[in-house]
């Protein structure tokens, strides 16, 4: 019997575990991460020689339902083409059944890894995060498991929104999902992989079924209410990521200075109500008011008393405050001596 | 290895080394312990060096004296598999032996450890002795080492089998492959690209790629098989599997 | 956002206003009040004409500020060599406006671009 040893083992158990990708135009790499509906792996595409993501569906675990979830996932992120939604390459099934679909390689922290060090830069990156959301929202599709781990930061602190795997679809557009001459084309050099069918046109979210993420689930979602899953569901995650951003400690230099987080902690409120009606109707309209905090502008989500607003016009024009004030007191010194 | 060549070691309702451990065909009983042997002789050595300090000589004798007692004492009959893993069990009931011994004074040399193969203690010895001069890679404490080396272990005779495998299918190519790039042979050179590979085995980069593909898929199925001989119940095979052939995040 | 000459002028003009109308805490000057006040003015206005001009020229906070405290302090030394002394009382004070109105043309003013519409 061959010693093995501890670098030839752990070279094997490297091994044992890549997934199998012959015959595909892929070369595992590296494991990357594991989610509840499979793993995601580094690969290389050997033909156009660049790095992508396999998402791949560990068929020891998968259910008939888990499979669909993969395929419907795959379709969602085809038919979001944006800058800050990953972007979709391929999809197909491995030679040993697994289904799988390859995306780009996101290098960078996800949120909860790395937020900005100062509060109006982390804000900034919150109206970011809105824009891709509203472009799915406006595509009817609801991403319904969004949190601090499923956004990705790149280095330039650009944003890109992973996990659509519990994305529902509130409405069939135009160019729906599937559309027979659409749908399955990207897959024709693969062999046929699980395509949804009729009944999981329109996500078959039982009702009942509770899908999401503590913390960042809104309570119709922890109800399992699905009828009631709209944009606001992804409003009231995007309020809870306002709150995380808040409470992370910020940096000693940071924490000293005087943000006045009460319109804040408003904003966030709102976007977290129990009553879908009452939250911000949209993923803009919140993104707006944070703007408008941003700015020293007066908030939607929070109505200012007198002093309050007087210090916030304070806090925004400090500096001619200063100089006018300034002024006025020279012009007084002048007017009293001049009268001694 | 006179098991591997038979080929699957046990009737297809005898699943693990346990079951046959306790059946009532004495051929039956006979490769299972074989089996149990095979796979555990040198973890148990190398453990008992390092748990209990013994000297080599000592240690083989006590390894001897733990297999003739696995048969003889039917240690295998008070194992149940739903309250931990094989191998924890084993290595209790070498603790378990040799504190009842030393407390005796009661170690005799018993005579050959009872497998078909020949067992090589200079060889485990000497495997010891590089991982003592490897302090980086020694694991934290002797039931760790107990573990890694059954790890160990149970993908070397995987590899074996991957190479009886391969060589009745005609497919001794595969093997090399594999041996020449996951074995990776040559553990302090550079290791060798797909496209040296394909020179040197006068292949294609595709052919190369598609028959290292071939390789691993066997050697997979060939861990699990020995994975789930050496495991005592269904569920104790899925959890090992998924722990070792899951994935591990770095 | 304001044209920053337009916001310089009427800057410089309320400003001018009020720094004559401090002239009426003088006695001795009071019953030239009108004329303190439209030549005070007058002086805010240039003040505010000039410190628009640069300030559309030159985006930089820290340069309209000085730009604007010299310019307030030429029109106002002006002013103190014609009233032959004050020379402090008239300068100190002419240059905090100009420094006032330079600061609120850079900060507050509309650039040429964000103007244009399309």
């Amino acid at each position: 019997m061959r010693w093995l040893s501890d670098h030839v083992l752990s070279q094997l158990q490297a091994s044992v575990q890549l997934p199998d990708l012959a015959g595909t135009r892929y070369r595992a790499v590296r494991f990357l991460a594991r989610g509840g509906m499979g793993t995601v792996w580094l690969a290389e595409d050997a033909v156009l020689g660049r790095a992508v993501a396999l998402k791949i569906l560990e068929l020891d675990t998968a259910s008939g339902e888990l499979a669909a979830r993969l395929s419907r996932e795959a379709m969602v992120l085809a038919h979001l083409e944006h800058p800050g939604i990953v972007p979709i390459h391929d999809a197909g099934t491995l030679p040993d059944g697994k289904p799988f679909y390859c995306m780009k390689y996101v290098q960078g922290q996800s949120l909860d890894q790395s937020l900005p060090p100062t509060l109006p830069e982390r804000l900034r990156l919150l109206q970011r995060i809105a824009e891709p959301l509203a472009f799915a929202h406006s595509r009817g599709i609801v991403h319904r498991d969004l949190k601090p781990g499923n956004i990705m930061v790149g280095a330039f602190g650009e944003v890109l929104i992973m996990d659509w795997g519990l994305a529902k679809i509130t409405k069939i557009t135009e160019d729906a999902l599937h559309k027979p001459d659409t749908s399955l084309s990207i897959v024709a050099e693969h062999r046929p992989w699980p395509s949804p069918t009729p009944s999981d046109e329109v996500p078959p979210t039982a009702h009942g079924r509770i899908l999401g993420t503590p913390g960042y689930m809104s309570p119709e979602q922890a109800r399992g209410d699905s009828g009631l899953i709209d944009e606001r569901t992804d409003v009231y995650a995007l309020g809870a990521i306002l709150r995380f951003m808040m409470t992370v400690k910020l940096p000693k230099k940071e924490a000293s200075r005087a943000f006045n987080l009460r319109p804040l902690n408003a904003i966030s409120e709102k976007a977290m109500t129990a009553d879908p009606v009452q939250r911000y109707s949209s993923v803009q309209e919140l993104s707006a008011d944070v703007g408008r905090y941003l700015q020293g502008d007066p908030i939607v989500a929070y109505q200012e008393g007198v002093i309050e607003r007087a210090l916030r016009l304070y806090a925004r024009h400090r500096t001619a405050v200063v100089l006018v004030l300034a002024y006025l007191i020279m012009r007084a010194l002048f007017i009293l001596f001049s009268r001694q | 290895m006179a098991l591997e060549a038979q080929g699957d070691v046990f009737p297809a309702t005898r699943y693990s080394v346990i079951s046959a451990a306790r059946s009532g065909d004495p051929t039956e009983r006979s490769q299972a312990i074989d089996a149990i042997t095979t796979f555990y002789w040198k973890p148990v050595y190398k453990y008992v060096r390092l748990r209990w300090s013994l000297d080599a000589e000592d240690a083989r004798d006590f390894t001897q004296d733990f297999f003739l007692h696995l048969i003889e004492k039917d240690f295998l009959e008070s194992y149940d598999p739903s309250k931990g893993r094989l191998r924890t069990f084993l290595r209790t009931c070498i603790d378990r032996l040799f504190l009842n011994q030393s407390r005796d004074a009661h170690r005799l040399k018993r005579g050959g450890v009872p497998a078909r193969q020949a067992i090589d203690f200079d060889e485990a010895e000497r495997e010891l002795s590089q991982m003592v001069q490897q302090p980086s890679s020694s694991p934290a404490s002797p039931e760790d080492y107990f573990e890694k080396e059954w790890v160990r272990t149970l993908f070397a005779l995987a590899v074996e089998q991957l190479r009886l495998h391969c060589e009745s299918a005609g497919k001794l190519v595969h093997f090399e492959l594999f041996a020449g790039y996951d074995l990776y042979l040559y553990d302090h050179q550079p290791k060798p690209s797909y496209a040296s590979l394909a020179a040197k085995f006068n292949l294609s980069v595709t052919d190369v790629t598609n028959y290292l593909a071939f390789a691993r898929r066997e050697f997979r199925r060939c861990v699990l098989q020995k994975l789930r001989e050496m495991t005592g119940s269904e569920e104790e095979f899925r959890r090992e599997a998924q722990s070792l052939l899951g994935v591990q995040p770095k | 956002m304001m044209n920053k000459i337009l916001l310089g002028v009427i800057l410089g003009a309320i400003l001018g206003i009020f720094d004559g109308l401090t002239a009426w805490f003088t006695p001795e000057v009071r019953s030239q009040l009108m004329g303190i006040v439209i030549g005070s003015t007058f002086k805010g206005i240039i003040a505010g004409v000039l410190i628009g001009i640069f300030a559309r020229k030159v985006q930089s906070l820290a340069l309209g500020i000085i730009f604007g405290l010299g310019i307030g302090l030429l029109l106002a030394f002006a002013i103190a060599q014609m009233q032959h002394g004050h020379y402090f009382a008239i300068m100190l004070p002419g240059g905090m406006v100009g420094l006032i109105v330079g600061y609120a043309t850079q900060k507050y003013g509309a650039s040429p671009t964000q103007q244009r519409s399309y």
